[in-house]
């Protein structure tokens, strides 16, 4: 029974000691990894209001996208949840996008906020659909506005459908912060920069909104809805319009038959 | 290539100034002899300047985009990205918008060099007309539709399909069209009408 032999006492310290820090210095690498992922999802040029830091429980930046960061082709949609165009835009073609091309991982789907100032409520769902994406809650939120949009854009009550839209654990936290961010919310003006409409004034999540606007004024994003391709980092003349899924996939084909 | 596509935007920009001109000099001019030949000289320019403009526009559809080097697939991939820009217009079925947008701009490189080339000109400029009134239909239409998107004609840099796009294609690309359309069929009946002021210019001519 040679295996049952006892060893060294120098090699059974080592062992044991070795047994004891493996797990130990497994934990500690693991706490700054996960920290750093965090700070992955938040570092798409979205600033961390100041608010959040004093607020309990820390939340991110808003993860407003779909897939993997990996993928060979990264779309950037600049949308306003109250454009009809935009809609139309996200049920037809990115909805089937994000279920075919984006489940596969060929394709990365960014959103950017780019509330139009025509627009009344728009700024409002974007804070809602921020204050979601904090709680990992985006893809139900986004749905869940563009399937209602003909409803809370009569009425302006749009948390009626972000409610339903997640479970009740996530809205509450949803809830906690838009707690003070009533009255309209930014929009885009058209002489460049961030305006409010009357009534309405800055509330903490506005943060989100006012860096995507500022990046589609570099594009420059003329109308919504307007989208930027990236093949391979290599980032393609923006287009602005509704495109169907059919075209928009054979562009994607010709471009990763590459 | 690059130079080509700067030379012949040049074209499309300023070609229209040149004619105007030319037009003012065919006014001026009293013998008949002499505004024939003005007008043969003129309708020459026509061609080249209307033919750039369709050059022009099937080069701004078939250039690489960013990154890429110029070969066939690079090509397919711009006439895949034009075909967006064409169903944006919302005009068309997707099977046909991509159809359209893989024809277009080969329709646009024929037509540019029949132009250029100066032959049967009277059929070449009316065609080139009737295809450019084609597309300020269709940009008037997603105007008045309230679309906001990219006109895809191009030429020179990225405008939306609104009365600036208009106003450019009316007056830099369709204006000289009609100009040809107008002098190759009064040079047409001139040569017809009076075949004696023919037999004195001896030289073949090519605008018809």
């Amino acid at each position: 029974m040679v295996w049952l032999r006892p060893a060294s006492p120098l090699l059974t310290v080592a062992a044991a000691v070795a047994l004891l820090a493996g797990p130990i210095a497994l934990r500690a690498q693991d706490a700054p990894a996960a920290s750093s992922t965090a700070s992955a999802h938040t570092s798409a040029s979205h600033p961390t209001p100041a608010h959040a830091a004093s607020a309990k429980p820390v939340l991110g930046a808003p993860v407003k996208s779909y897939g993997s960061p990996g993928a060979p082709i990264k779309l950037e949609v600049f949308t306003d949840y109250q454009c009809p165009s935009c809609r139309n835009f996200f049920e037809t073609t990115l909805r089937p996008l994000i279920n075919d091309y984006v489940a596969s991982g060929k394709v990365y789907v960014l959103h950017h906020d780019y509330p139009l100032s025509g627009h009344q409520y728009s700024g409002m769902a974007a804070r809602w659909a921020n204050a979601a994406a904090r709680v990992g809650q985006f893809g139900n939120v986004e749905g869940a506005l563009y399937d209602n949009q003909m409803a809370w854009e009569m009425t302006g009550d749009i948390k009626k459908f972000v409610s339903t839209s997640m479970p009740a654990a996530d809205f509450k936290r949803v809830e906690q912060q838009m707690e003070g961010c009533d009255g309209p919310g930014p929009t885009a003006a058209p002489a460049g920069g961030v305006a409010y409409p009357p009534g309405g004034h800055p509330c903490p999540l506005d943060a989100f909104i006012t860096s995507d606007i500022a990046l589609g004024m570099k594009i420059p994003v003329e109308a919504t809805p307007t989208y930027r391709i990236t093949y391979k980092g290599q980032p393609l003349p923006a287009a602005s319009g509704a495109v169907s899924w059919a075209i928009l996939r054979q562009f994607f084909d010709s471009l990763l038959a590459q | 290539m690059s130079a080509l596509g700067s030379l012949l935007l040049w074209l499309t920009d300023h070609g229209y100034q040149v004619l105007l001109v030319g037009l003012v000099v065919v006014f001026c001019v009293r013998q008949p002899i002499s505004r024939r030949k003005v007008v043969r000289v003129l309708l020459v320019l026509g061609g080249i300047v209307v033919g750039s403009v369709f050059l022009a526009a099937a080069y701004g559809k078939m250039k690489p985009l960013p990154g890429f080097a110029w070969s066939w697939s690079s090509v397919r991939i711009s006439l895949a990205m034009f075909a967006t820009q064409v169903d944006s217009y919302q005009m068309l079925p997707p099977g046909v918008a991509n159809t359209f947008a893989h024809f277009l701009p080969y329709f646009e490189l024929f037509l540019g060099v029949w132009l250029v080339s100066c032959i049967g000109q009277r059929f070449s400029s009316l065609l080139a007309s009737l295809t450019l009134c084609g597309f300020m239909i269709a940009i008037a239409t997603a105007y008045y539709r309230g679309l906001k998107i990219d006109c895809g004609c191009g030429i020179g840099p990225a405008e939306e399909a609104g009365p600036a796009a208009l106003a450019r294609d009316g007056l830099k690309f369709l204006l000289p069209a009609l100009l040809v359309v107008i002098g190759a069929f009064w040079f047409h009946r001139q040569r017809q009408c009076a075949p004696a002021d023919g037999a004195t210019s001896a030289a073949p001519i090519r605008a018809d």
